[in-house]
């Protein structure tokens, strides 16, 4: 399993899908490979990337990789009733195209094992709110990366928790113009100053 | 000669720029209404501008600089009711090309809207760039009535046109015969007398992006370098030579690199690849511009601490433009390196966005307190001129400068 973190580490993604196969042949069971190397080399990946060791290159191929370790063992879990941890709905705010950074984040909460509903850019909150009620999930990271459309995010964040005044979801948010006395002032729950930190907050949810 | 290479020609020569001249004037005078009162100065001061930005005073009047404001903040405050906003965006961004009367038109406008609300703010300089055609990606969004009407263009962020090697090798890389200059020679013919043309040149590292993708950038660095080392260079060939040819033109003054490297937490890719990679072929760019003996500033959004030194001792930047409060106030910037740049604006975008008029006002004082007094600074907004950046702010900012210089002055 050492051998199956490093290949994921390092980005290498043929390795990673080939050595998940035979872990499995030879009798590996998959929840131990993701829950004991792949989401453990993740957690490494972005601690890393905080550390300012690890680059968004770096955090991509080791995303890739992951994914096509992934893309053996989902089937399997899947077969087995075994589903994520829990589900996070995600998007960049209405009138904003940026989506890098939220991918940043898609990577660190798949990564860590949760099911990420990616909205997409360009989300107004009508598709926030009916994806909340759709999913049920445990959190709602909203991404921004313009003053402009950080007013976008304040309505949204109002309209998602009117919408959903029952609910219990936790809003996050995330983007470089942003802070946490912004998160302040439009009530959002958490603001994420990297992938690695909005992960960890999902993870606390649990 | 293909027909784009003979118009090019035909536009820059001196017969047809003096022409064009004298119809821009007139164009500027029916369309526009100046609120000279509203700007900084009456009198541009180029030669005073270079000084700040080599750090070879202390004294005189705090510049304003800025890298570019987008065309609807312009023809709001010049109160340009028509102006072509759609295609200026698209020619800002080098995604229209100018090979048809329209784009030509709509070009000449914008570079009219840019003189004249470049004189009016008090400006020691507008900026313009040559023409290089390479095609570029991006995303539109048509964002109107949402958001009061405005669009923007977007980079892509995934992929681009160059997404791997047979991709670059059918690439139609422009020819050095297919630079024009008849941006920055019109300019340079119109300004009045005090102000000179700053050459605006996309960065090496930011084409990069916008042909790649950031994405597919990012993975190339790591699994195929070579293409993005031949991608680069051929960048670089380019830029040398636009570059050589702009700022051998009088009333050219200096140069505004757009070089986006870094995010919130560091650069977008490794330092090292930087290094090894980037920062040589930013170097051979500068030089071509020392050659002029002009200024090169540097605009970089991102924290880039990790390749500062590079870009102070390797490149031989001059001065370094576009701050966020969040990364870094200007102020501990300019604390740290005042002794080696210039530090130009730094008034974060979202207080010029969403703050109050009387906090724009307290912040531009507060950062002119501090930095003004030891030179080798310019006020400015943190980023650009944005289309969402209200108007008032905006003058609010450039007032506070105005009583700054007035004070100064007198005592």
């Amino acid at each position: 399993m050492k051998k199956l973190a490093e290949y994921i580490k390092y980005g290498k993604g043929v390795e990673t899908a080939n050595r998940v196969k035979q872990l499995i042949n030879e009798g590996a069971n998959p929840e131990t490979l993701l829950n004991d190397a792949m989401i453990p080399v993740m957690d490494e990946v972005g601690a890393l990337f905080q550390s300012g060791e690890f680059f968004m290159p770096e955090m991509l191929i080791a995303a890739r990789a992951m994914q096509q370790g992934m893309d053996i063992i989902k089937p399997i879990l899947v077969a087995k009733g075994i589903k994520p941890m829990g589900t996070v709905v995600i998007g960049t705010v209405e009138g904003d195209l940026h989506d890098l950074g939220k991918n940043l984040v898609i990577i660190a909460l798949e990564g860590a094992g949760f099911k990420v509903v990616d909205l997409g850019v360009d989300v107004p909150a009508a598709k926030f709110i009916n994806a909340i009620k759709d999913h049920n999930p445990l959190a709602v990271g909203l991404s921004a990366l313009l003053s402009s459309t950080m007013l976008v995010m304040k309505d949204t964040v109002a309209k998602i928790q009117k919408a959903h005044a029952e609910k219990k979801v936790k809003i996050m948010i995330g983007g470089a113009p942003l802070n946490n006395e912004f998160a302040q002032e439009i009530n959002a729950d958490f603001f994420g100053v990297d992938p690695a930190s909005a992960k960890d907050f999902v993870r606390s949810l649990l | 000669m293909n027909s784009e290479r003979i118009l090019n020609k035909m536009m820059e020569s001196d017969i047809l720029i003096k022409l064009a001249s004298v119809f821009g004037k007139k164009l500027s005078d029916l369309k526009m209404n100046q609120q000279p009162e509203k700007g900084l100065k009456s009198k541009s001061d180029f030669e005073h501008l270079k000084k700040v930005l080599l750090r070879e005073t202390t004294d005189g009047p705090v510049p304003i600089v800025e890298m570019m404001s987008d065309p609807e903040l312009m023809a709001k405050a010049m109160g340009w009711e028509d102006f072509p906003i759609d295609m200026a965006k698209a020619i800002m961004w080098s995604v229209a090309p100018l090979d048809n009367l329209k784009t030509l038109w709509a070009g000449f406008q914008f570079l009219e809207l840019i003189i004249t609300f470049s004189k009016t703010m008090g400006y020691d300089y507008a900026t313009t760039w040559p023409y290089v055609p390479i095609p570029r990606t991006y995303h539109e969004a048509d964002i109107a009535e949402k958001h009061g009407g405005k669009w923007r263009i977007w980079q892509d962020e995934s992929k681009g046109i160059i997404s791997d090697r047979a991709a670059f090798e059918a690439f139609p890389w422009p020819e050095p015969d297919d630079i024009g200059l008849f941006p920055v020679k019109y300019m340079a013919n119109r300004l009045p007398e005090g102000m000179k043309v700053m050459v605006f040149q996309w960065g090496i590292f930011e084409d990069l992006k916008l042909l790649m993708g950031l994405e597919n950038l990012a993975i190339k660095s790591i699994e195929e370098p070579q293409l993005v080392i031949d991608i680069a260079e051929k960048l670089t060939v380019l830029a040398e030579e636009a570059l050589s040819r702009s700022c051998s033109l009088k009333r050219v003054g200096g140069v505004f690199m757009a070089e986006d490297m870094g995010f919130k937490q560091g650069t977008m890719l490794n330092p090292r690849f930087m290094r090894e990679h980037i920062i040589p072929r930013q170097k051979r760019i500068v030089d071509v511009v020392k050659k002029s003996n002009l200024p090169f500033v540097l605009h970089s959004c991102g924290n880039i601490e990790a390749i500062m030194e590079d870009l102070i001792n390797t490149v031989g930047i001059d001065a370094k433009h576009s701050f966020e409060d969040n990364i870094c106030p200007v102020e501990k910037m300019f604390e740290k390196y005042h002794s080696k740049l210039a530090i130009l604006g730094g008034l974060d975008m979202d207080l010029l966005t969403r703050g109050k008029e009387d906090d724009v006002r307290k912040r531009t004082r507060q950062i002119l307190e501090t930095c003004a007094p030891h030179g080798g600074y310019a006020m400015g907004s943190g980023n650009t001129l944005a289309s969402y950046v209200p108007l008032n702010n905006y003058y609010a900012m450039i007032d506070e400068t105005k009583k700054f210089n007035l004070n100064r002055s007198m005592e």
